[in-house]
């Protein structure tokens, strides 16, 4: 089930990225930090790319189809996550034009900006908990071992939880890790 | 591969306190073994015991066939062992760089592989131990385990009190050190979902006793035995 393993480590590298989010932007709301637009962008881009590229296509290719087709119970479910996956995309679009704007003209497109993030982070610890409570145990309980070997040879062509499949998110991701302030990153504390 | 370290029926502990008990594993040179098991199960002792910092009571422990127990603890670095504390005991009034190179040993191990390894050192390099973060304190103490240019380099939760995004980092940086294969490397984790995908081997300890020892392949999968000796920590 190395399936499992690596929708979980996928989940642990974007939650990662959402809490740097959630922290840098608290910094910026509370007037203990200026904004840093390159990490900012940083952090949009790879919350954009990686699931969008990296992560979703592996579960809405397939895990969801091999698991509707062995459970009953769970095309409800997979409709559920099949529409935040999509929903996911329109919001990520939504939080890259605020950034624009944001960056734009300054302090006044902050709060928008901001808006967009809390509605995107709540969406998003939604999901990664629906997916890790009813999916995962779903999925390990509902497929054989054959449909197992058929995913994780899928899966495993196309892993990294932070990289992407050629490596190609590996410099952003390690790009956001030094310039997100400490102790959430590497970068100055103030 | 040949065996670098071997452990048979090792019991030790502090003073006349026995806290490993009948402690038997082998690991290659250039292998890497998981040291797993819950808080105060006697991981971090089972590390200080390799050094010398126990009381060895019975067995044998040899490192490439040489009787590791009678090698006084100042002396186990040099055979080879490097040893990366959980209180990462960097100098804080040297740089970066100075930290790097007062330990250097000859090796494959250069001061330009330590910077292409950990870059964020690189652009710290002027900087003194006490003005880094935790991350970069972490990685450098990692990095100067590396320049003494060990055989067997022991990580003692390198992760432990490190933000998710530094973890990810260092989790990049460890397997990279692993794969590199020029040493061998014990790693103790709590967490072993992060470091069971970058071992070969795997060790759990129960009271100072081996519970699993094996492949860590299978024990990944083996999620009755993850949740039985590990809990919350499996996952």
């Amino acid at each position: 089930m190395k399936t499992l393993d690596i929708i979980h480590s996928e989940h642990q590298a974007l939650a990662a990225v959402l809490q740097a989010l959630r922290f840098v932007v608290d910094e910026i709301r509370s007037g203990k930090r200026q904004p840093d637009f390159r990490l900012l962008a940083a952090m949009v881009d790879y919350i954009t790319q990686v699931p969008d590229k990296v992560h979703h296509p592996k579960e809405d290719n397939y895990l969801f189809p091999k698991l509707r087709d062995r459970s009953a119970s769970a095309a409800e479910l997979i409709a559920v996550l099949e529409a935040q996956h999509a929903e996911g995309y329109r919001m990520t679009a939504a939080l890259q034009a605020a950034l624009i704007h944001y960056q734009s003209i300054g302090e006044k497109g902050f709060a928008a900006f901001d808006t967009l993030v809390q509605q995107y982070l709540d969406f998003n610890w939604k999901h990664l908990n629906r997916e890790e409570t009813e999916l995962l145990p779903l999925a390990r309980t509902a497929l054989s071992a054959g449909d197992w070997k058929e995913v994780d040879a899928a899966f495993s062509a196309n892993f990294d939880p932070y990289a992407g499949a050629e490596g190609e998110f590996a410099e952003l991701f390690h790009r956001i890790v030094n310039m997100t302030p400490a102790p959430y990153g590497l970068g100055a504390a103030d | 591969m040949a065996e670098l370290l071997k452990l048979e029926d090792v019991w030790a502990g502090y003073g006349d306190a026995v806290v490993l008990e009948d402690i038997s594993f082998a690991l290659e040179a250039g292998g890497s073994l998981a040291l797993l098991g819950r808080n105060g199960m006697g991981k971090t002792t089972l590390l200080a015991t390799l050094m010398g910092a126990t009381h060895f009571h019975s067995g044998n422990m040899s490192l490439e066939g040489r009787d590791l127990a009678v090698v006084p603890s100042h002396a186990r670095a040099a055979l080879g062992l490097g040893w990366v504390p959980q209180e990462r005991d960097i100098f804080a009034s040297l740089s970066v760089e100075e930290n790097l190179t007062v330990v250097a040993r000859p090796g494959p191990w250069t001061l330009a592989r330590i910077y292409e390894l950990f870059p964020r050192l690189q652009e710290r390099r002027a900087n003194m131990g006490n003005q880094l973060s935790g991350g970069e304190q972490q990685m450098l103490a990692m990095a100067r385990a590396l320049m003494v240019n060990p055989r067997l380099l022991l990580l003692d939760e390198p992760l432990e009190g490190l933000a998710p995004l530094i973890v990810l980092d260092l989790l990049r940086i460890i397997k990279r050190m692993i794969d590199a294969g020029d040493m061998a490397v014990i790693l103790v984790e709590q967490h072993a979902h992060q470091i069971l995908p970058l071992t070969r081997q795997a060790l759990i300890l129960e009271r100072g006793r081996a519970v699993y020892s094996g492949d860590s392949e299978t024990l990944r999968n083996d999620r009755g035995q993850l949740d039985k000796w590990l809990g919350v920590g499996a996952h």
